[in-house]
């Protein structure tokens, strides 16, 4: 805790002077040096070590010490203004000491000091030689307009039209809340993600996107992107295999038309719920297990990808973008061997699905 | 069973004398009379640190896996990477959307819509490889073009140099230049489909690079003249291509003898068996391909040829790129120098036909030459670029001597021959047209639109075409420029997050 009194800036530090009443100001200093000290008892100027506790009673009340609270030190600026006093012998009220009442106007300061007065700021003088009362701008607004109000009872005929007028006015303004709640003017229109030119692709296609990317090379990826979103556009329909459906897709014939939301079907499609995870520590011995765990919508859709990208490296088209494509398509017809990539990956998860309430019991042993 | 003796006597055994221990045999014991290679060696293999060696990790190489699928055949790729497509059959079909033909090339209401090219007509207009791979023709279920202020212009052309008005028989010498994906090789293409309409003669030099990057033979021409060079393979390319492009020549008989090909050229033999003469054989195909231009621009028939002539018709020259014709080509001659572009006697036949013709037009029976610029391919040229500025000057009407006329740079490498090569010396023929400079630039908004329309009709774009939304659009493709248009317009706006 900070000493309550910074004896560096005090105006009137008693170290550095001689003074010439050496014990009010001694006095004077024990109690501002032991004003942090709440055990600490004074006794006419002695200080008297203790080894009773603060706060043991029965002691009579003369000798006892007093409490943190029960002798309140005197205001910083009181006792500035009593060391002050005695230290400067033209104590009569003069500006060297501070003012020990709280808030005392600066315009009672002026009045009793002419020299004062004479140095204020211009604003003051002014202040002090204008009549009071008199304000540079006026504070009766309310007054002219009920005096206006009062005055003009008669002008009937303006007052119906003006009140027309008005009562249009609130009834657009209401119809305007009603559509808009907390706007004067309509909404603008959502901008759709794509016209952000920072994100001008679609999410799927972006990831798509960089994740055939390889060694950093994103332009590469982009053209061959490019031209397998034009191979969806430009090839036939896809046959749907009725055991293998796209989920949510629209008919077959229309995908085309609309290739990114045809490559959106393809991968959503065969993307896995769910993964397989090692984990030790589960049923003792040191043996990990496997736990299924739920993927999220990007892990779901990164995972599909990966897989596609993989079994179109086994296709024997020369070019990568050609091999992807056609992929893809075999995928949108049910003959890619991703869907039982899928099957097999939910297959395995359902079986040991068990693990995953060992896993929580564990969790919940160690909590 | 429990041993017999303690071990704590054994421990209080008094430690026997070392002269009674056997003597351990340590290196240091064996040789103590000096101890530092003793030590030395003890110490070998053990972490000193390596002063010769740099103390720097080293990251093995991952070896990657071999590859195990054999690389594609030769001229696979290249196959795929020049195959053309011209119709998306998932594309939805315009119902009323109309054809190239002679009345509706001409009709200016049709400013700004999308007019396709005829069925028929794609054949002739592949033949001379007027679409080029990227030109996004893949998309649609037909190609089509759209109907720009250009394009009207040079369809009044030719329609004026076809019929029978004062026209008739003109010679329009264009160079076409302008910003890249501004529709230069389209631009083209539209004047060829309006040629094979007006069943003009097209001759096409679609890639004028190849002519110079020393992949195709050469040889001098003759013994008297060994510094001109001619490209056999390439001109029975040319002659191919004219051959396939223009079925007229199948009518047209030769009017005049022949030298210079194996065997004499009997009265009668139509311009398309001359033609295939050189394409046949291409050591002859530079003089066989003379002879077809001779018959193309001859008016009359010579003496004994007069049965069965037909009065030549008009015919459309054009060149792609031809900055790459303006510079020292990457053959070489027997003095393994730099042989320059206007040596070959292929690009000088091309280039000589923007100058005045002596005595008669340099197209006797009227017809186009489009020249078209590159901003994507080609090579940066600045004696080019002053030849053109000088085009243009020349076209505004300011004299060469005029303080305004553009000239070189005095301290740059001029090529005198590329400027020689545009500058129109001494009088046209009458009916022939002096060189003009044609700068293409971005659509107007209207003819933005009709080409918009046209994606939407497709069913490529699924917008709501505003005035608002197209101008947005047209500012977006830097004021029109088709090219970009046409990605704006491929790519989808995606509403989903």
């Amino acid at each position: 805790m900070p000493p309550r009194l910074n004896l560096f800036t005090a105006r009137a530090v008693p170290v550095l002077r001689s003074s010439a009443t050496p014990s009010a100001a001694r006095r004077s200093f024990t109690t501002i040096l032991n004003a942090n000290r709440p055990c600490a008892a004074t006794t006419n100027g002695l200080t008297t070590p203790l080894q009773r506790r603060c706060n043991s009673s029965g002691s009579d009340g003369q000798g006892r010490p007093k409490g943190p609270t029960e002798d309140p030190l005197p205001h910083v600026s009181e006792e500035a203004a009593e060391v002050s006093k005695i230290m400067d012998k033209k104590c009569d009220g003069a500006p060297s000491s501070p003012e020990l009442e709280q808030g005392t106007p600066v315009s009672e300061i002026l009045r009793r000091d002419k020299d004062a007065q004479k140095h204020a700021p211009k604003v003051m003088q002014d202040q002090m030689n204008r009549p009071s009362g008199s304000r540079s701008f006026s504070t009766s607004a309310f007054r002219m307009q009920e005096l206006q109000a009062n005055n003009n009872p008669s002008s009937s005929s303006d007052d119906a039209s003006a009140a027309l007028v008005a009562n249009m006015i609130a009834q657009v303004t209401e119809q305007a809340a009603e559509l808009h709640p907390g706007l004067k003017f309509p909404a603008p229109a959502e901008l759709p993600r794509t016209e952000n030119f920072r994100k001008r692709y679609d999410t799927v296609v972006d990831q798509f996107t960089k994740t055939i990317m390889r060694d950093g090379k994103l332009s590469k990826a982009q053209k061959n992107m490019s031209f397998v979103l034009d191979h969806l556009r430009t090839a036939p329909p896809p046959q749907i295999n009725p055991r293998r459906r796209l989920v949510g897709a629209p008919p077959a014939s229309q995908l085309p038309l609309n290739p990114v939301l045809y490559l959106t079907t393809i991968i959503d499609s065969v993307a896995p719920l769910l993964k397989l995870r090692q984990q030790k520590g589960i049923v003792g011995g040191g043996v990990s297990v496997q736990v299924p765990v739920p993927l999220t919508l990007r892990q779901r859709r990164r995972t599909a990808i990966m897989w596609i990208v993989e079994a179109s490296e086994k296709r024997r088209d020369s070019q990568f973008a050609y091999r992807l494509a056609n992929e893809l398509v075999a995928v949108a017809e049910g003959r890619s061997g991703v869907w039982d990539k899928r099957e097999h990956a939910h297959k395995l998860a359902t079986s040991v699905r068990s693990n995953v309430s060992a896993r929580s019991g564990t969790k919940n042993r160690m909590g | 069973m429990v041993s017999s003796f303690c071990w704590g006597c054994l421990t209080r055994l008094p430690s026997a004398p070392r002269a009674l221990l056997p003597p351990t045999l340590t290196a240091q014991r064996v040789a103590a009379f000096h101890t530092s290679t003793a030590l030395l060696a003890a110490k070998k293999g053990a972490s000193a640190p390596k002063y010769r060696q740099g103390t720097s990790m080293t990251m093995k190489k991952k070896k990657r896996p071999a590859e195990r699928t054999r690389p594609p055949a030769v001229g696979e790729r290249k196959a795929l990477r020049k195959r053309i497509v011209l119709s998306n059959p998932n594309a939805l079909e315009i119902p009323d959307m109309k054809e190239v033909s002679n009345e509706t090339m001409v009709d200016s209401r049709l400013r700004g819509s999308v007019l396709g090219l005829p069925v028929p007509m794609l054949d002739q207009l592949r033949a001379v490889q007027a679409f080029q791979p990227k030109q996004g023709w893949s998309i649609f279920r037909r190609p089509g073009t759209v109907v720009r202020r250009e394009t009207l212009e040079i369809a009044r052309l030719i329609d004026g140099i076809s019929g029978e008005g004062e026209e008739k028989g003109k010679v329009v010498k264009k160079i076409v230049s302008g910003a890249r994906a501004t529709g230069k090789t389209v631009h083209l293409l539209q004047a060829m489909s309006m040629a094979f309409t007006k069943e003009w003669v097209v001759i096409t030099v679609p890639d004028s690079q190849e002519l110079v990057t020393a992949t195709t033979a050469y040889a001098p021409l003759s013994d008297e003249n060994p510094n001109v060079y001619v490209q056999p393979e390439a001109t029975a390319a040319l002659l191919s291509r004219t051959v396939t492009a223009n079925p007229v020549l199948s009518k047209l008989k030769v009017s005049r003898e022949h030298t210079g090909l194996k065997a004499p050229v009997p009265a009668g033999t139509t311009l398309e068996d001359l033609a295939k003469m050189g394409i046949k054989d291409p050591a002859v195909s530079w003089n066989a391909f003379q002879a077809l231009w001779a018959e193309l621009g001859a008016k009359s028939a010579a003496p004994g040829f007069e049965k069965g002539f037909q009065p030549r018709p008009p015919m459309l020259v054009t060149v792609d790129g031809i900055a790459h014709w303006m510079k020292e080509s990457k053959y070489n001659n027997v003095d393994v120098q730099p042989i320059h572009a206007h040596d070959l006697l292929f690009v000088r036949h091309f280039l000589s036909l923007l100058k005045p013709g002596t005595g008669q037009s340099s197209l006797p029976n009227g017809g186009m030459l489009l020249y078209a610029t590159s901003a994507s391919n080609s090579p940066t040229i600045p004696t080019l670029d002053v030849a053109l500025k000088q085009v243009a000057a020349r076209q505004a009407g300011v004299r060469p001597s005029a303080p305004e006329f553009p000239h070189p740079d005095l301290y740059a490498k001029t090529d005198q021959r590329v400027l020689d090569a545009f500058d129109s010396y001494g009088l046209p023929a009458p009916k022939e047209g002096t060189l003009e400079l044609q700068t293409l630039a971005g659509l107007t908004r209207e003819e933005a639109r009709g080409y918009l329309e046209y994606f939407a009709h497709s069913g490529l774009l699924r917008e709501n075409l505003t005035d608002e939304w197209i101008g947005e659009k047209w500012s977006l493709a830097g004021g029109g420029v088709i090219g970009e248009l046409e990605r704006i317009g491929r790519r989808l706006r995606v509403n989903t997050a």
